[in-house]
């Protein structure tokens, strides 16, 4: 079947179809070979171990064998052999046998289960002290010996499937990185599919468009020397050939019409001009110039590694803090534990108007290469923290860098995006947000058991760098730098006056921050290793909250965009958000505050795009008369307010309440604000709103 | 032809592959790792826990460690019961060591690691540097004092004895197997881009032969290929109205 070749879909599904198929049978093949092979490589550790145990018991029963007790006439041996039992996890029984095989004393199995094995065709293996396998068991037998004679045997019985259990953990680590690899395969080839074929392709189809209207004037942009760089050259040879042609006609004309002495073909050659003219248009400037167009997947790649780079913190970021030598006196455990999380939000909250102001000024790229350095040195001063104090630092330097690389990203894409796929293009920020999100949380659990904390802090200001690499190449063009106003506080309140706005930040936009931060980056990770769970444990819950955003915001978009219904979605997120949080209110265990996050991942998958989709309509002169960017600059510093107080108000509540009665408190409150928030959209409307209007 | 788009696909996938290979080869390796020590360890620790029944015994009946003589007969008794065991030494609370199945260590101080572990007086506790690896094991009096640690030491190499031919193996079932998954991908890259490849091909042999029929105009949701051949045919009218435009100019143009 013939691709498509200007539309990105059909050949990106292919791409991922033999990614698939690449990837996912090799390692599958290699992870259940290295479980066998581990197996096999660690059996004779694993029996060293039983007969080390049993080495250690069997000393005392020959004492007392030699000092004239009966092997089967000792007394408190059950009580004896209980402690070695507790202490391996790996043990599933101890027994003493006669020097035939009758089961004396044992523990942790029935004799009944095990004698016939002792006594029948496997005796001579026992005998021998080799490993013998009776069902679930691995059976090694140390001789009771003495004064040179066999008085019995000591066995213990280790579990057969210990080890592979042990393995299966791996398991689990090899499905997240598989997991994180594809989805970071679909950024890579999303952006090589974009950047080398349907992008460049998509845009030649446009300058198609241009000649069949007779419009010369413009040439593809051409940017590679493969078969599409070299298509592209081929079309502009033909835009050149007929503007060259037409400039020679030109010019020629121009030599007759000045030259000729007959006035009537001078007149004439004017009509010849005037119809050649009037049929096709050639460049003005002299020369077809080449059109440049962006795409706003050319900054995804980059803003996905950045967040995925920031995201790999995100599972331990307060158990990290926890462990800190330099505590703050004067500040309770949980609080100073979300200190640092606070500040690395507060940061953001007031860098990103000004991030959003330069960014028009300076360009995207400039601004995304400048927020790298604070990022970067933010991440590297997290590794070497050793004071919570440091740690503060350091978090405010990569919330410094996080808004001007984010800013510099959503602005790069909102010059990109046509407005009647207003919500699908946000979709596109979001969507490369959240998939960084999944990956960076998930490869973080697994990443910080393997290397420490120190270590996944410095694998992310390395891979901050690689994201940096990538925006170097982003097209910069000094004719779409703007001299914009940074957005002052005159702004804010004048976008506040907004009742719709205001209606939409403080009882939305900000309860979502809100129980985001305090939830999912807070109060979850804290809960979670309070009950024992490891930091791979607490990674793959949060990735319960991650995919199910990513899951959902691309179809809530497209729904968003079909309908117009954005206010009432955003209403609808809030609610099923606030009652999800309630959840831990049922019960202990991990499974309510699984439930808690889903919900909040419906939540958020609901409302995170619409409710920036929402705002071009809510606030259309401000739009105009402030940039939308700078608007969308306004509605993150308001955000980052909720995304403020979460952690610190889910501190605040957990002296008194403890982490679920928290996370209860926090869902309440969301509650609450979502039901004021769906009472007043219903008088939201739709379609742009106009002050004059409202005024008439 | 070159297939240069096949070949910087297929270099993406192998790098996608590459890297996740090498990132879960790192993860399965220390998993690998941290079973087999903890295995060890635990072995080890079977070892230990009758060296510190056997000396917290004899503490709770009010002998000073120092004075415990016989704890030395007792650590060499145990050492060649396993052949990679170093030594087995016990040192006080301060970290001096008092005795040591090498003699050679008796006096000298344990690494501050060690005495901090001790100190905390929990379970096995164990440290590692280039050479050797250490297992230990607090000694705790009667009253709940930390008066030292049993501390035994195996060569680092060990584990990397017991695992090279895991590894070994793994390693050159996983390298047939990259090589079959990057065969794959780079036949996969071909196969789709040939394709692609071709049609741009033809589309730029037509730019040689422009049809001539004249385009009345282009459906909006017309292919990329419809596209191109409404634009092939109108740079080719374009020309040639042109051409026609300078024959009749210079057809006026000589007349007198």
């Amino acid at each position: 079947m013939a691709i498509r070749l200007d539309v990105t879909t059909p050949l990106l599904v292919r791409l991922m179809a033999l990614a698939v198929l690449v990837l996912v049978p090799a390692m599958a093949l290699l992870s259940f070979s290295s479980l066998d092979h581990f197996e096999r490589g660690l059996a004779p550790e694993f029996n060293r171990k039983a007969v080390a145990v049993g080495h250690d018991l069997s000393d005392d029963f020959e004492r007392a064998v030699a000092y004239g007790i009966p092997l089967d006439g000792l007394v408190g041996v059950q009580e004896f052999l209980a402690p070695a039992l507790e202490a391996n996890a790996e043990l599933r029984y101890i027994a003493v046998s006669d020097a035939v095989g009758k089961v004396l004393y044992i523990l942790g199995a029935a004799a009944g289960d095990l004698e016939p094995y002792y006594r029948g065709a496997d005796a001579e293996k026992i005998a021998a002290g080799q490993a013998v396998v009776f069902g679930d068991y691995v059976d090694v037998a140390v001789p009771l010996m003495v004064k040179g004679q066999l008085v019995g045997r000591l066995h213990v019985g280790m579990d057969a499937g210990y080890l592979r259990h042990r393995f299966a953990e791996m398991l689990t680590d090899v499905g997240v990185v598989m997991v994180v690899s594809l989805l970071l395969g679909f950024e890579i080839l999303l952006f090589v599919v974009v950047v080398n074929v349907s992008g460049p392709l998509g845009q030649a189809g446009r300058v198609f468009e241009r000649v069949e209207r007779g419009d010369f004037a413009h040439l593809a942009w051409v940017a590679s020397q493969d078969e599409v760089g070299r298509f592209l050259r081929r079309i502009n040879a033909s835009i050149r050939a007929a503007d060259d042609f037409f400039r020679r006609l030109m010019a020629y004309i121009d030599e007759v019409k000045s030259a000729h002495f007959e006035p009537s073909v001078v007149e004439q050659v004017a009509l010849i001009e005037a119809r050649v003219k009037f049929l096709f248009r050639f460049n003005a400037k002299g020369a077809p110039e080449p059109v440049f167009e962006r795409h706003a997947v050319d900054v995804r790649l980059a803003l996905f590694l950045f967040v995925f780079a920031e995201e790999l913190s995100r599972p331990f970021l307060p158990l990290f803090i926890r462990t800190l030598p330099g505590q703050v006196p004067w500040l309770f455990p949980e609080m100073a534990m979300a200190v640092p999380i606070a500040v690395f939000m507060a940061f953001i909250a007031v860098a990103s108007p000004w991030a959003g102001a330069i960014t028009e000024r300076l360009g995207s790229r400039r601004v995304f290469l400048v927020g790298l350095v604070p990022a970067v040195l933010g991440f590297v001063g997290a590794g070497l923290a050793s004071s919570v104090a440091e740690m503060v630092v350091a978090r405010a330097a990569t919330g410094f860098g996080y808004a001007l690389i984010t800013m510099a990203a959503q602005g790069y894409m909102a010059r990109s995006i046509r407005s009647r796929a207003r919500t699908q293009g946000l979709g596109l920020f979001v969507g490369a947000v959240l998939t960084a999100s999944v990956c960076g949380m998930a490869l973080g659990g697994v990443l910080v058991d393997r290397v420490g904390f120190e270590n996944v802090f410095f694998t992310a200001a390395g891979i901050a760098v690689v994201s940096g690499l990538l925006a170097h190449r982003l097209p910069d063009p000094p004719e779409e730098r703007r001299d914009v106003a940074t957005p002052g506080f005159g702004d804010l309140v004048e976008l506040l006056k907004n009742w719709r706005f205001s209606m939409l930040m403080v009882f939305a936009a900000m309860p979502a921050k809100l129980a985001l931060t305090g939830v999912v980056f807070f109060l979850v990770p804290l809960s979670m290793a309070d009950q024992g769970l490891g930091f791979g444990d607490i990674a793959r819950a949060l990735m319960v909250y991650a995919v199910t955003v990513v899951a959902l915001a691309p179809l809530v978009s497209r729904l968003a965009d079909r309908t117009g219904w954005r206010a009432g979605l955003v209403a609808l997120g809030g609610l099923i958000g606030g009652v999800g949080l309630l959840a831990p209110l049922i019960g202990p265990g991990p499974i309510p505050l699984l439930v808690a996050l889903l919900c909040l991942g419906v939540s958020q998958g609901l409302a995170a795009s619409t409710q920036l989709a929402v705002i071009p309509d809510i606030c259309w002169i401000e739009c105009r008369t402030m940039g939308q960017t700078n608007v969308f600059a306004q509605v993150r510093l308001l955000e980052r307010f909720g995304s403020v107080a979460g952690p610190l108000l889910a501190a605040a509540l957990v002296p008194f309440v403890g982490y679920s009665g928290a996370i209860a408190a926090l869902g309440t409150l969301v509650v609450a604000m979502a039901v004021i928030f769906a009472l007043a959209s219903l008088s939201f409307g739709s379609g742009p709103h106009i002050s004059s209007e409202e005024g008439a | 032809m070159t297939r240069f788009l096949a070949r910087k696909v297929a270099a993406t996938l192998l790098l996608i592959l590459f890297c996740t290979v090498a990132i879960t080869s790192f993860f399965t390796y220390s998993r690998l790792e941290s079973v087999l020590s903890s295995l060890v360890e635990s072995r080890y620790g079977v070892l230990l826990y009758s060296v510190k029944h056997d000396v917290e015994a004899r503490l709770n009946l009010g002998f000073p460690l120092k004075q415990l003589r016989s704890i030395q007969d007792g650590i060499d008794r145990e050492k060649p019961s396993e052949p990679d065991i170093l030594d087995i030494e016990v040192f006080d609370a301060r970290g001096e060591v008092l005795f040591d199945t090498d003699r050679g260590g008796i006096g000298t101080m344990a690494p501050v690691e060690w005495v901090r572990s001790a100190a905390a007086g929990g379970a096995l506790f164990s440290h590692g540097d280039d050479d050797a690896r250490a297992v230990g094991l607090p000694l705790i009096n009667s009253l709940g004092q930390v008066e030292g640690a049993v501390v035994l030491r195996y060569p680092a190499g060990y584990l990397d004895e017991q695992l090279s031919p895991v590894i070994a193996q793994l390693a050159k079932e996983g390298g047939l197997l990259l090589l079959a998954a990057a065969l794959a991908a780079l036949l996969g890259s071909y196969l789709l881009f040939r394709p692609v490849g071709d049609s741009l091909t033809a589309m730029e042999a037509i730019l040689d032969t422009p049809p001539e029929e004249r385009f009345a105009g282009l459906d909006p949701d017309a292919s990329f290929e419809e596209r191109f051949t409404a634009f092939a045919a109108k740079t080719r009218e374009a020309m040639d109205h042109m051409r026609d435009a300078a024959q009749d100019v210079e057809r006026l143009d000589r007349l007198l």
